[in-house]
């Protein structure tokens, strides 16, 4: 007990002692680790729109805006006739209209303006019998005149699959880089510490003190450090997902988002800790190995 | 107690700090090294706790052959031998008090027993009054004697001290010397590096003569010179 007592007053002390050199580990090391999260986060979308893909085969063509109710009514029995065409729904502008008000709710008024010059294109929804007869039906659909565009959700989610992982990479391999440097950066925070300690630890080497005993509040102050860095990190990236989750939901209101529940948040923190420690632990041990002599 | 056999030490391949050096010190003794700066004292009182190793022969403390000894072996053996130097090496954010407590708090002793022992061995030296004054405020004679109740707090079957009155008037000195006489006289082993001529040529106690690594003289009852 005197001696976990002893390490906490000492980790605390020298923490405080180099201010400026801890708390710039930690940031770094929240940085590091902030990229982490991200991929974190990004995969768990990732997850999420593969199995909006594989549930949601629906195909979305957006019709001529000018056409009259008669074109659109012929284009839609036309529609049912295309061979692997399991469902057809038509959606007027205004049906699109009212989803769209559905969506942002509370936020409806915004959208009040619209509807005196209602700018949605009448669309209709259409699932096939399976997966492999979406290629044949997008290609018979527009060879309609009056479909203006063709969107299938596979097609858009993969090629949100593709950015989502082009970001998980990047900020994997950024975080490689970050984390890397912030085992040094720590690794010099612990130094100055040992430097600030030297005299100190001659004479507890002098009376008999263990090596583990002398090095134990280095590692610990690593990892403390390590840990700080992980909440920053954590803090951070939750701050810019959900900002961005904001965004995106405003912007492109048909992208699902995974919402963070105490859950996923929990997990994620469990790793982003776990990896801050490790971090801390590498950067004190280089720094101990280095400078302490034991 | 102490055993140096055929013992050599060369440092950076060519200086020879000690050369061919056999010394037995037995349990109770009291031995001054003497020589010029150089001639290899502190180098012979740093193997006898294992600060150095030897480059050829060996060195047996406390039963112990100190080359074979593995590292984490060492903090154990340091526990049994007090170190005192001619510079003190106390903690100046420390009081006299917290810096004779350091010894025995880094080796996770109860807290009861620290106060009991570091009580003890302050009023040994004499400065028990004086447990709360800094180092800044002592004069040298009584960093001296802190560092003196430091190395004595863990009741050490060896004492070494590297030059332990180098930077105090003859006087105070001369205090420094009676409580490791002192100290010899409760059984502790005392093994002193000096330059201190008068000391020794008063007290009249073992004295091994040591020069450019060699020892030259070795005697009973001896004075710095012949």
């Amino acid at each position: 007990m005197r001696l976990l007592g002893y390490i906490f007053s000492q980790t605390f002390r020298s923490i405080w002692r180099n201010k400026l050199s801890s708390f710039l580990s930690s940031l770094t090391t929240g940085f590091a680790l902030f990229l982490l999260g991200i991929s974190f986060l990004v995969s768990i979308n990732l997850g999420f729109m593969y199995e909006m893909a594989e549930t949601q085969m629906e195909i979305q063509a957006y019709m001529d805006k000018e056409a009259t109710q008669t074109q659109l009514a012929s284009a839609v029995s036309q529609i049912r006739e295309i061979p692997g065409v399991a469902e057809v729904k038509f959606v007027s502008k205004e049906d699109a209209l009212e989803e769209l008000k559905e969506m942002f709710k509370d936020k409806a008024s915004v959208l009040d303006s619209l509807e005196e010059d209602n700018p949605l294109p009448p669309s209709v929804r259409i699932k096939t019998a399976g997966a492999e007869h979406i290629p044949a039906v997008v290609e018979a659909l527009q060879a309609f005149d009056i479909v203006d565009d063709v969107m299938y959700q596979e097609e858009v989610s993969r090629r949100l699959v593709q950015i989502g992982k082009a970001v998980q990479y990047l900020s994997l391999g950024g975080m490689l880089v970050v984390g890397l440097v912030s085992v040094m950066v720590i690794a010099n925070s612990i130094r100055l510490t040992i430097d600030a300690r030297r005299q100190e630890i001659g004479i507890m080497k002098l009376v008999g003190a263990t090596d583990g005993f002398v090095m134990t509040p280095f590692l610990f102050e690593g990892v403390l450090l390590g840990f700080l860095g992980s909440a920053i990190g954590t803090g951070f990236a939750v701050w810019v997902y959900n900002w961005v989750a904001m965004k995106i939901a405003e912007f492109i209101p048909f992208m699902p988002i995974v919402g963070l529940d105490p859950d996923a948040l929990w997990q994620m923190f469990g790793i982003m800790a776990l990896t801050g420690v490790m971090v801390g632990l590498a950067g004190s041990a280089f720094s101990v190995r280095r400078h302490l002599r034991v | 107690m102490i055993s140096f056999r055929n013992v050599s030490k060369v440092y950076n391949g060519n200086v020879k700090a000690l050369d061919r050096v056999s010394l037995q010190i037995d349990k109770g003794e009291f031995v001054f090294i003497v020589g010029a700066s150089g001639a290899g004292k502190s180098t012979l009182i740093k193997m006898m706790y294992r600060e150095e190793t030897p480059s050829s022969g060996q060195v047996f403390v406390l039963g112990k052959d100190l080359a074979k000894m593995r590292k984490r072996e060492v903090p154990y053996l340091r526990r049994r031998i007090g170190v005192v130097f001619q510079d003190f090496k106390l903690l100046k954010d420390k009081n006299a008090w917290e810096n004779v407590a350091f010894a025995l708090e880094v080796t996770g002793t109860p807290r009861r027993e620290v106060n009991r022992r570091v009580t003890q061995v302050l009023n040994m030296v004499g400065l028990l009054d004086r447990r709360n004054a800094f180092p800044n405020e002592l004069s040298g004679g009584e960093q001296q004697r802190i560092a003196i109740a430091r190395a004595l707090v863990r009741n050490p079957d060896i004492l070494l001290a590297d030059e332990p009155s180098g930077n105090l008037d003859p006087e105070t000195a001369m205090e420094i010397f009676a409580i490791l006489e002192r100290v010899n006289l409760y059984g502790t082993t005392v093994v002193v590096a000096t330059h201190a001529h008068d000391i020794v040529d008063n007290l009249r106690k073992r004295v091994v003569e040591l020069r450019d690594g060699a020892i030259v003289r070795d005697e009973r009852r001896g004075a710095y010179h012949y």
